[in-house]
């Protein structure tokens, strides 16, 4: 029996956000502290022949100037190939080259006029598919000397990440196949654009060494770890407090802004450094989506049975690879899809280019993927004239199915989501013709994601004299509303009430280590730590009043602060107890670390553990669109989008994280998009990259599916990453139902959608 | 050279002497300490900084210290009184109708302002109403809920 788990129960973060209360990482600010501005590089690719910051340090107010040479260290997660400031070269137009700090911002970008940087411009590589040939610029001349983690480069080229995968035999696979469906498709760079720009406060201290920085991020120890190699001292020696995130969606988790409040700190004689970014700084100088180009072949049987599939995926880091080594394989496995299919084969290459950093977004590269798997499915549809719907629950995976390496998979409600997001979107009828110029059509498509396996979490928790209960751990709340599922799963497995406990924000230095609040791991990681300490922290409050009631403990149960016998006679209060051992306990406190390295279900094939995940994510969404054949332009009518999250801890939030996600992908697919010059960002600014509006979004239904997952707490798994990737192949799929035009290249726009419609009159 | 300013602020007559090359965005945050105003590009294309003046929602990025003298200025923290949440306060906390909450103060405060106009606002004009602030989350469902929400009451 729970009280608050599964309880629509209002977020606890509320009342901080409605009142202005809450503090993010932009609104922190210190007294005494110095402002900082960043020169950039005008060019995508030049050498920097010298650098004179003489007049700007003479400027008035000018406390600091900092230069790539005064950090010659270099970060990044799985190739260490970045570093603070650019050193002899830039890569981007938008790359630091100089950090200045001074007494007002202002003061510290007038200095920027002052500095006089001389360049050599070199030959830019602007183009993923040019970064291939064999004569093409290099970006990154000594990768083959960078420190790396195990992943396959290729030395003296552009490519900064190899990974090859093959199972059966896929030629003989399509030779066999009755129909071979071929496309290729692509998915653009687009930028999180979370309101909040990036922004910290960095401050040295030179009597330990240690840094403390404010900031607002995702991935604590992580960035905590990069900016520790950009500076040359043991990760604990930088120290980050976490304020309240405004938005991340995969973007807060690379040294950013942090990299020059820290660079800048470095030299300031203890003086707090603010760096707060401008939009154009965030949009173009921070990072953005992978972009990918897929081909993507399937054999199939005329039954619809699919048989084989070959995938070839080139992914664009940008200048350097921040966390996109990870994208180009684990979002490469998944362009298979949520499918049973025998044979395959996948190559996925990344290369560097001279354009802006690339990285994490929602998703991990799921986005991408999943545009190209749902398209083809429904070219493959209606090649063999099977229905959209029934040709994936034909082919999707069922409760216990084998993923590509064997593991065996558990709770798998795919086969729902499809069901019921076609029933909630009136499949099979459609109104075509509303008016002469315009159309109507029907989309559907799925998705399937892992999530980072293994990690861990480890939690802390305090039970205070006064019956309050303080969650300590380094879970940031990144608007997904996981301090309220957090507390809610502590309240009930201590059995208090909700309103007693608190979880405080994330600092590295007091909370133990966790994974990222990324790739939708922390209900499930940090829940089951909460759990275990949660359930020893009972224990102790039983047994205590088993000594005081001198009863067995065993009698006893607590909930919502409250212990009673097995017959549910109230016996005394939690505060009561607590109260009577005051001076003698002062509080209970117990940690636990959760770990899915050891668990039973990531058996797989030998040597293939590795790509196993503890949950598998299921979201299908069914689109109706109207499209105006005058015009191009696409009007969304509805979206019905059903998610498998294991048990919704509380359906108000999962609500949200499925709404938020249709919003975000339909304003990628439809909205979003950069215009580029020679590598340059030509729409830096939020008036000309569009982001939906509150105008641009239908009825959205959001679906929860419940397919329970046994080790999961409560059964649940997670939710905020799959809903935004299903929503561009649904409304694509839609138009081509409407009108019979298939886009193949994201985004979707009505300039395309006219081109295609010419060449089908020209047909 | 500095200017000052008689502006009243969430009912508290101040006199402010400013920098007018401030924006009354940054006056508030940098001066006045009223964070709960948030800037999400400075340059009027998001809208998270609404405040109303004199009873309208603006975008207080492109207003200049010096237009807002003599101006009765509403920030998200002049809302609640003794800690008691207005009634769009309470349904945004109802419905669940923020995630980040960075846009949220710029969202309750427009919606606050039109329903002040009239308790019985056509959802499509509360649409448009709203539709210069951008929520990168994609609350937009259940900030709509929040408003059907008052609107229900309130009629």
């Amino acid at each position: 029996m729970t009280t608050y788990v599964g309880a629509r129960v209002p977020r606890v973060d509320s009342v901080e956000k409605v009142t202005g209360g809450a503090v993010y990482g932009v609104d922190v600010a210190m007294p005494g502290m110095l402002h900082g501005a960043v020169l950039r590089s005008p060019y995508p690719h030049a050498r920097i022949v010298s650098i004179d910051t003489s007049a700007a340090l003479a400027a008035p107010g000018v406390e600091i100037v900092v230069t790539g040479r005064d950090f010659p260290l270099l970060f990044g997660a799985a190739i260490k190939d970045q570093p603070f400031l650019a050193i002899d070269r830039v890569r981007y137009v938008g790359e630091p080259v100089v950090a200045v700090a001074a007494a007002s911002e202002a003061q510290a970008q007038e200095a920027l006029d002052l500095i006089r940087v001389d360049y050599e411009e070199l030959p830019a590589v602007v183009d993923m598919r040019s970064a291939l040939d064999p004569d093409a610029p290099l970006v990154h001349p000594d990768l083959h000397t960078y420190k790396r983690g195990p992943n396959d480069i290729v030395p003296h080229t552009n490519i900064n990440t190899l990974y090859t995968y093959e199972r059966g035999d896929v030629e003989a696979g399509f030779a066999a196949a009755d129909v071979v469906v071929e496309g290729e498709y692509s998915a653009h760079a687009i930028s999180h654009v979370a309101l909040e720009v990036h922004a910290a406060i960095a401050q040295y201290d030179s009597g330990s060494g240690g840094y403390t920085l404010w900031v607002s991020t995702d991935r604590p120890f992580l960035l905590r770890n990069e900016l520790a190699a950009g500076l040359g001292v043991d990760s604990s020696r930088v120290r980050l407090i976490v304020a309240q995130v405004g938005g991340s969606f995969g973007a807060k988790g690379v040294p950013v802004a942090e990299a020059i409040a820290v660079a800048l700190a470095r030299h300031s004689g203890g003086r707090p450094v603010k760096v707060e970014f401008t939009r154009e700084e965030d949009l173009v100088a921070s990072q953005l989506r992978v972009p990918a180009i897929m081909k993507l072949k399937t054999g199939v049987n005329r039954n619809g049975l699919m048989v084989a599939r070959s995938a070839e995926v080139l992914w664009d880091s940008g200048a350097y690879t921040a966390y996109t080594v990870g994208v180009a394989i684990r979002g490469s496995q998944t362009i298979i899809g949520p499918y049973r299919i025998p044979d395959l084969k996948i190559l996925s290459r990344q290369v560097y280019t001279n354009k802006s950093i690339t990285g994490s977004y929602r998703g991990y590269g799921t986005t991408q993927v999943t545009w190209a798997c749902e398209t083809q499915m429904d070219e493959i549809a209606v090649e063999l004239g099977i229905d959209p719907v029934e040709i994936r629950l034909m082919n999707g995976y069922e409760e216990g199915d084998a993923y590509l390496n064997g593991q065996i998979m558990r709770s798998v409600g795919l086969r729902e989501t499809i069901e019921r997001s076609a029933v909630e979107i009136g499949w099979g009828s459609v109104e075509r013709e509303p008016a002469p110029n315009l159309r109507r059509g029907k989309g559907i498509a799925t998705m399937i994601k892992p999530t980072m396996t293994p990690s861990s979490s480890n939690v802390v928790i305090n039970l205070e004299q006064d019956g309050r209960v303080t969650v300590i751990c380094a879970a940031p709340e990144i608007g997904s509303g996981q301090d309220t599922v957090l507390a809610q799963i502590a309240a009930d497995a201590i059995g208090v009430p909700l309103s007693d406990v608190s979880v405080p924000a994330t600092d590295t230095l007091l909370t133990p280590y966790n994974g990222p609040v990324a790739s939708s791991r922390t209900t499930y990681h940090m829940g089951n730590a909460i759990l275990d300490a949660g359930g020893e922290i009972r224990e102790q409050v039983l047994s205590l009043a088993g000594e005081v009631l001198e009863v067995e403990p065993e009698t006893l149960e607590m909930r919502d602060g409250i212990i009673c016998d097995l017959d549910g006679e109230l016996q005394i209060t939690l505060k009561d107890l607590l109260a009577k051992f005051y001076g003698e306990y002062y509080s209970i406190t117990a940690g636990a670390r959760f770990s899915s390295a050891n668990s039973p279900l990531l058996k797989a094939d030998p040597g293939e553990e590795w790509m196993s995940s503890i949950f598998w994510m299921l979201c299908t969404q069914a689109a109706e669109i109207e499209v105006d054949t005058d015009t191009g332009v696409i009007r969304v009518l509805k979206v019905a989008a059903a998610a498998d999250v294991g048990k919704a801890i509380n359906p108000m939030t999962v609500e949200q994280q499925i709404e938020g996600g249709v919003v975000m992908g339909l304003s990628n697919g439809i909205l979003e998009g950069f215009s580029y010059d020679n590598g340059r960002i030509e729409n830096g600014n939020l008036a000309d990259y569009k982001v939906a509006t509150i105008m641009d979004i239908p009825p959205i239904v959001p679906i929860i599916v419940e397919s329970v997952h046994d080790e999961a707490p409560y059964g649940a798994k997670g939710v905020g990453e799959p809903a935004a990737a299903a929503t561009p192949p649904a409304i694509a799929n839609a138009l081509y139902d409407a009108i019979g035009v298939r886009i193949r290249d994201l985004p979707i726009t009505p300039e395309k959608i006219l081109k295609a419609m010419g060449e089908l009159e020209a047909d | 050279m500095m200017i000052d300013l008689d502006v009243t602020i969430n009912g508290v007559h101040r006199h402010i002497t400013t920098d007018p090359r401030l924006t009354l965005l940054e006056v508030l945050r940098e001066q006045v300490l009223l964070t709960g105003t948030k800037e999400g590009c400075g340059v009027g294309e998001c809208g998270t900084c609404v405040v109303l003046a004199d009873g309208k929602p603006v975008t207080s990025c492109l207003i200049l210290a010096g237009d807002a003298d003599g101006v009765t200025i509403e920030t998200v923290e002049g809302l609640a009184t003794d800690g008691v949440l207005t009634e769009m306060q309470q349904a945004f906390v109802k419905t669940g109708a923020f995630q980040c909450g960075f846009c949220t103060p710029a969202m309750v405060l427009t919606a606050t302002a039109i329903f002040r106009e009239n308790d019985n606002p056509d959802i499509e004009d509360v649409k448009k109403a709203l539709g210069g602030i951008l929520c990168r989350c994609g609350a937009y469902p259940k900030i709509l809920e929040a408003v059907i929400e008052v609107k229900g009451e309130g009629t």
